[in-house]
């Protein structure tokens, strides 16, 4: 059902659904039937990721988070500190370090200025490293947020934070809670999605998509890049799609009369569960076969056929959101660039050449296509890195947690501007400019999606939790 | 009365309480008077006394008490008694009025809900009556009134009419509230659900069908009361109720966080196992838990049981501080302990006083002072039984050898081939010690007092390197004090087995309640509370209280057996109801909180797996030992920060195990286990959720496991009948899969798919990567094979075969 209007989405999935497929053949038409008739008077199902009403009208309807894994390096990409590449080299001024911690750094590490040349793009004169031409083409749509700052500098609580709120392991993801407040207008795909890529999974692992205290619908489901996309996706041997759906149809005539028996709904709601997973086997396959884009398309992204990456990623991600999925989470690795074998020379150019031209290609397809006004983009990682250098054998930079840069664009986003400014060093926010947490990052984009991060609440363990815990202001220039 | 509700122009609300009141839906007390005391100041307490309580009286209310309540406070008084559409009180919680905004805030809380804002009504349309003696709380002595914070009682069963029904005293609990409602109770559930629901409550196993025959073939009058003993002496029972604890003790084989490095602590696993099964009493057990190495003259089993908080998880990733993770392990010890053992919500309190119980931040940190001075060793746990054990023998051996040898270097002579001898003999004595040494030990995780406790101060905002004032440790005020023992260590007034002594006291008010409802919840699929980890203002209020009360002191009359508890509870007429449907009841008892029938459950991740490898006639009955690894899909363990992990599929016997055996890496759990709700082990678990989605159908059709399950049960069924006609064949997988007989409409649903598949196999190459040719009985063709398999697969999918009903 590529990018059906919103009215007939949920016609969809109402109780009328087994009508629908019924008399259009979509799929288990004669195996609805079939249940349909041994249940007779039993109530029809109801799918608990439907969609809901947002608390207010939304702007954006799906979002795409763009998770750079590792914590990028703002200083060579996005935020220009000639004052750094005058003291290169030179001990950090001491003012700048009282009551500071760090993860690897030797208090004897000094000023790094960067090789990187910077220039302006765009109407909004958006200053970009050469290491991102293809970005510097959406400068115009795009949001950069200068002064970003989190609560903790190792990877595994940062990465939490980052899309829970929480630095401790048991909190609903972003995607989650947006599903628990949302719901999702795909009927057959997970409403969840999370795609990875790069050398190694992320540092967090499955907790970066997990439903945490809220039901386990909720939970993201993990596409896999290459293979099934989902577990146990494909019939086992033997059995083609013909016996699977006997298979299906006999279950459901099954349980039906046992539902008529015991009068229990939860056996309507297991097979309804088993529809859409059959649905999902046909679906989730053709959503992952991209024989149907352009050759332009795929060299815009810069896609391989059959060869997956990031760039092949993304282009799920637009796909995915084109059938109604309502938030896309893409990880990609590594972006933990020390010194040593991940660094600041050659391996960001890499990282740089796998992500630049594909994350540009999504917001230029998703605005042609007419779909960047409701999808909301989110490019950051969990923290940045400090300006000084790490004494290590190839140039790198530690973690920083006080100021670094993210960047959003469509989905009600005011792009074309950049946010915020850091001191002459890069290490905090000047005097005088907002600094954004990562609360306020949560709180703009429920804003964006309609969603009230105050209202969006879930009781656990006595208490009633938010994504944004005790904190979070929706970041009013983004938004207006 | 309705019409002129509808003109005064709050008709939502209106109707709603009206509906409430006349239709009593949702609500278990419509049909009794409301009790202030028992209704509404709990209530108030739970949603106002924040603010307008002992501590604070914003806009100069305070609702604390009911004097206080009738003078009010700026805005006039909050209640006028016999008028609940003229009281303040009621259009503050309803938001709807302009005089008065809406109560509590909307940033800091829930509404009220419909119910609760009935039940205010009818309290203040009744009078407003409170007791005479009713005071506001002391200041600081806040809500230490409420229900689960008083002795337990010792209640007597009720009168009931249906005396013929009670079985047990619980049932005449259970029975005098259904009275009141003029409700009857289910009929019981006949044998076959009986036997199957009593096997997988207590084994968590299904029956094979000669017990299912016997049971019900069974005349004498204690024929039940025979079955639960028998179960309750399988050795199986404590693979069932020791993973239930094993969920509370967030067990897991891997360090978590970032890294997450596999661990061996699995001896603790086994302990527990073997804690259930002998029926250790629970506060044994729960000292053994705690403050095992602190017993005077502790043995192996008593410090490999100090494991339990061992499982917080361990951040070993470049660059951390050691300092901050070693906190983190110690809250969630204090967090975990709350939670298990008390229903308290401790870590609420960890950055600043508790917002609803009487837990402050210097409480939590008093608690946090038992935890925070231990050492977090490994320990080599014996296997064997000291006298059984080979290793001294192997020693002795290895002292002659090197004794031997010094003898010989002594002497200078040219004994160099005798030397090279013994030589090669002492280096294969001590391989064959290690040898020994492997066989016989396991290494685990313990704590262990440190000599030099650590101090403790309270942590400003929860940061553990902003240090408030100095605490030691202590227990809150508002339950029992804690009386410390002659084995105090150094400093530290009270030590953790002055704790652990403290939490299983006769008279502490939460834990005897505590475990006893958690122990229902595992029957009836929630508790008398259900909110089973909050006991506090914040939680639910027992449906039940008199019984859990009972329950709590029956538990503590019997010495803490948790075997005896199970058995009085399934005893009980009321366990044994059918748990069928009555839709009659939906709209005044939706939940079945007045316990008028069994419910239908979901089974535990686990058990899913364990029911179809006993239908396939494949599940190992092995038990102990360190964890396996059955077959899961390719490619999960590359999702982990390591990704040249290896996911060594075990062979032979391990294979087939049940579930509670399998290897839990926390980044990368099992999709199985996953799928299916089995707790992430980062937290304490104490109560799973069921959740029904297409991954877990895609998990039971595709699986490898199931598959081959599916496969198997197949090639079984064809075994015993290879001659059998379709309907016999049928009937069998039904009595394997779900313990009884088809009904026509279903024999018959499944001929039409046999049939269906022996047409669709005749064009298709038969295709069993399970089955050989050769396994099969000479009557039967692959083609029919197939057509079983597919059968088979069918009936493993079923709701009923993954549920308890």
């Amino acid at each position: 059902m590529p990018h059906l209007p919103l009215e007939l989405r949920q016609y969809l999935t109402n109780a009328a659904r087994r009508d629908f497929l019924y008399h259009c053949g979509l799929g288990l038409g004669s195996l609805a039937l079939g249940a349909m008739q041994a249940q007779a008077a039993a109530p029809a199902t109801s799918n608990p990721t439907a969609p809901r009403p947002p608390h207010f009208p939304a702007k954006a309807k799906g979002v795409i988070q763009l998770f750079m894994a590792g914590g990028p390096s703002q200083l060579e990409l996005f935020d220009y500190k000639p004052k750094l590449q005058a003291l290169h080299g030179k001990p950090v001024p001491q003012s700048y370090l009282e009551g500071k911690r760090f993860a690897f750094l030797k208090p004897n590490a000094t000023l790094l200025g960067t090789k990187r040349k910077f220039a302006q793009h765009g109407a909004s004169g958006a200053e970009l490293s050469e290491l991102l031409p293809h970005t510097a083409k959406i400068a115009d749509d795009i949001a950069i947020v200068r002064t970003m700052h989190t609560d903790n500098f190792n990877h595994g609580p940062a990465k939490l934070i980052a899309q829970t709120g929480f630095q401790n392991f048991g909190a609903p993801t972003f995607g989650s809670w947006l599903l628990y407040g949302l719901g999702s207008e795909s009927e057959n795909l997970p409403g969840y999605v999370v795609l990875l890529s790069g050398p190694r999974g992320p540092r967090g692992g499955a907790y970066l998509w997990s439903n945490g205290f809220l039901p386990s619908h909720l939970q993201g489901t993990p596409l896999r890049s290459s293979g099934e996309p989902i577990l146990n996706l494909a019939n086992p041997a033997g059995v083609d799609a013909a016996r699977q759906e006997r298979t299906v149809q006999t279950i459901a005539r099954l349980n039906a009369l046992r539902h008529a028996v015991t009068g229990d709904d939860e056996i309507a709601a297991r097979t309804a569960s088993y529809e859409l997973a059959f649905r999902m086997q046909t679906s989730a396959p053709e959503l992952v076969d991209i024989s149907d884009e352009t050759q332009e398309t795929l060299d815009l992204y810069g896609v391989k056929p059959g060869e997956s990456s990031f760039a092949h990623n993304v282009l799920l991600a637009r796909r995915l959101i084109e059938r109604g999925v309502r938030c896309v989470t893409l990880f990609h690795t590594d972006w933990d660039h020390h010194g040593g074998g991940e660094n600041l020379e050659g391996y960001l150019d890499k990282l740089c050449r796998e992500t630049d031209q594909p994350c540009s290609a999504l917001v230029q397809d998703l605005k042609r296509r007419g779909m960047l006004d409701d999808t909301l983009v989110v490019w950051g990682g969990e923290f940045g890195r400090t300006p000084m250098g790490e004494v290590r054998a190839t140039v790198g930079r530690d973690h920083h947690i006080d100021a670094y840069t993210i960047w959003l664009a469509g989905g009600g986003v005011r792009g074309g501007q950049t946010l915020g400014a850091t001191d002459e060093l890069g290490f905090y926010s000047e005097d005088g400019s907002d600094r954004h947490h990562v609360h306020d990052l949560h709180a703009t984009t429920l804003h964006l999606m309609g969603l009230d991060h105050e209202r969006l609440t879930f009781k656990h363990q006595g208490r009633n939790f938010k994504i944004t815990d005790v904190a979070g202001e929706v970041i009013q220039p983004l938004v207006g | 009365m309705l019409i002129a509700r509808l003109f005064r122009g709050s008709l939502r609300p209106a109707l709603v309480a009206l509906m409430l009141v006349f239709f009593a839906a949702g609500s278990l007390r419509a049909a009794e008077p409301v009790d202030y005391a028992r209704d509404i100041k709990p209530l108030l307490a739970a949603n106002c006394f924040q603010c307008h309580g002992p501590d604070k009286q914003e806009s100069d209310l305070r609702l604390d008490a009911g004097r206080s309540i009738l003078a009010g406070g700026n805005s006039g008084p909050a209640v006028v008694p016999s008028h609940s559409d003229e009281s303040l009180l009621i259009q503050a919680v309803e938001g709807e009025a302009d005089v008065v905004s809406r109560m509590p805030p909307e940033d800091e809380a829930e509404p009220l809900a419909a119910e609760q804002i009935a039940l205010l009504r009818r309290w203040i349309d009744a009078g407003a009556k409170f007791p005479e003696d009713d005071a506001p709380l002391a200041a600081k002595q806040r809500n230490v009134d409420h229900w689960s914070f008083q002795p337990i009682a010792r209640p007597a069963p009720p009168p009931v009419t249906n005396r013929a029904w009670v079985a047990s005293p619980i049932d005449a609990f259970v029975l005098a509230k259904l009275e009141a409602a003029q409700i009857q109770p289910s009929p019981a559930a006949d044998r076959v659900t009986l036997i199957r629901r009593l096997s997988l409550d207590l084994i968590g196993l299904l029956p094979t069908p000669e017990e299912v025959q016997a049971f019900v073939a069974d005349e004498r009058p204690d024929a039940y009361e025979r079955l639960v003993d028998r179960l309750l002496a399988s050795p199986r029972y404590g693979e069932r109720w020791g993973r239930l604890w094993l969920d509370q003790a967030r067990y897991a084989d891997s360090h978590g966080y970032t890294n997450d490095g596999p661990r061996s602590i699995w001896p603790y696993r086994d302990y527990v196992l073997h804690a259930f099964n002998r029926d250790l009493p629970f506060d044994q057990f729960t000292i053994e838990q705690l403050a095992g190495d602190l017993l005077p003259d502790a043995t192996a089993e008593q410090i490999v049981a100090t494991g339990f908080h061992r499982n917080t998880q361990i951040n070993d990733e470049g660059g951390s501080d050691a300092e901050q993770y070693r906190v983190e392990a110690v809250v969630d010890r204090v967090s975990t302990t709350g939670i298990v053992f008390m229903g308290l919500t401790y870590g609420c309190a960890r950055c600043h006083d508790h917002k609803f119980d009487p837990i402050s931040q210097r409480n939590f940190y008093e608690m946090f002072a038992f935890f925070n001075s231990q050492d977090e060793p490994n320990y080599d746990a014996p296997l064997v039984a000291p006298n059984a054990s080979k290793l001294p023998a192997q020693r002795e051996e290895i002292s002659r050898f090197a004794a031997a040898l010094k003898a010989l270097d002594a002497k200078a002579d040219n004994a160099e081939q005798a030397k090279q001898e013994l030589t090669a003999r002492l280096d294969a004595a001590k391989k064959q010690e290690a040898a020994i040494r492997a066989r016989e030990f396991a290494s685990t995780m313990v704590l262990r007092e440190r000599s030099q406790p650590r101090e403790t101060y309270v942590h400003i905002r929860g940061e553990f390197l902003r240090k408030g004032k100095p605490v030691t440790t202590a227990t809150p005020e508002f339950l029992p004090p804690l009386k410390p023992s002659d084995n105090s260590a150094g400093s530290v007034p009270t030590s953790r087995l002055d704790l652990a002594r403290w939490l299983v006291a006769d008279e502490h008010p939460l834990t005897p309640r505590v475990i006893a409802n958690r122990q229902w919840q595992a029957f009836f699929g929630q508790g008398l509370v259900r909110t089973d980890n909050d006991f506090g203002l914040q939680g639910e209020n027992p449906s039940h209280p008199e019984l859990l009360d009972w329950l709590a002191r029956s538990l503590l009359d019997h010495d803490w057996s948790l075997k005896a508890l199970h058995r009085e509870i399934v005893l009980s007429a009321t366990y044994q109801q059918a748990s069928t449907a009555r839709p009659e009841l939906e709209p005044i008892d939706t939940n079945n909180r007045l316990l008028a029938r069994q419910n239908r459950l979901r089974l535990d991740a686990e058990l899913i797996r364990d029911a179809a490898l006993t239908a396939a006639g494949l599940l190992s009955t092995k038990m102990h030992g360190a964890s396996v690894f059955p077959p899961q899909p390719a490619g999960v363990m590359q999702r982990t920060r390591n990704p040249g992990r290896k996911w060594n599929t075990s062979t032979g016997e391990d294979r087939y195990r049940r579930g509670l055996y399998t290897f839990f890496w926390r980044s990368t759990p099992h999709p199985f286990l996953k799928s299916f709700d089995a707790p992430d082990s980062n937290t304490a678990c104490t109560r799973r959720e069921r959740s029904n989605t297409p991954i877990q159908a895609l998990t039971l059709l595709n699986d490898e496991a199931f598959v081959e399950a599916s496969q198997m049960l197949a090639l079984r069924l064809l075994r015993a009948l290879p001659e059998g006609d379709d309907p016999a064949r049928i009937d069998q997988l039904f009595r394997w899969c779900l313990c009884r007989e088809p009904g026509s409409a279903e024999r018959a649903a499944v001929e039409e798919l046999v049939q269906a598949e022996r047409q669709a196999s005749q064009a298709s190459k038969p295709e069993l990567t399970f089955i050989t040719a050769q396994q099969l009985p000479e009557s039967v063709t692959a083609q029919e094979a197939v057509v079983w398999a597919t059968v088979a697969r069918a009936m493993l999918n079923l709701d009923e075969f993954m549920t308890r009903e």
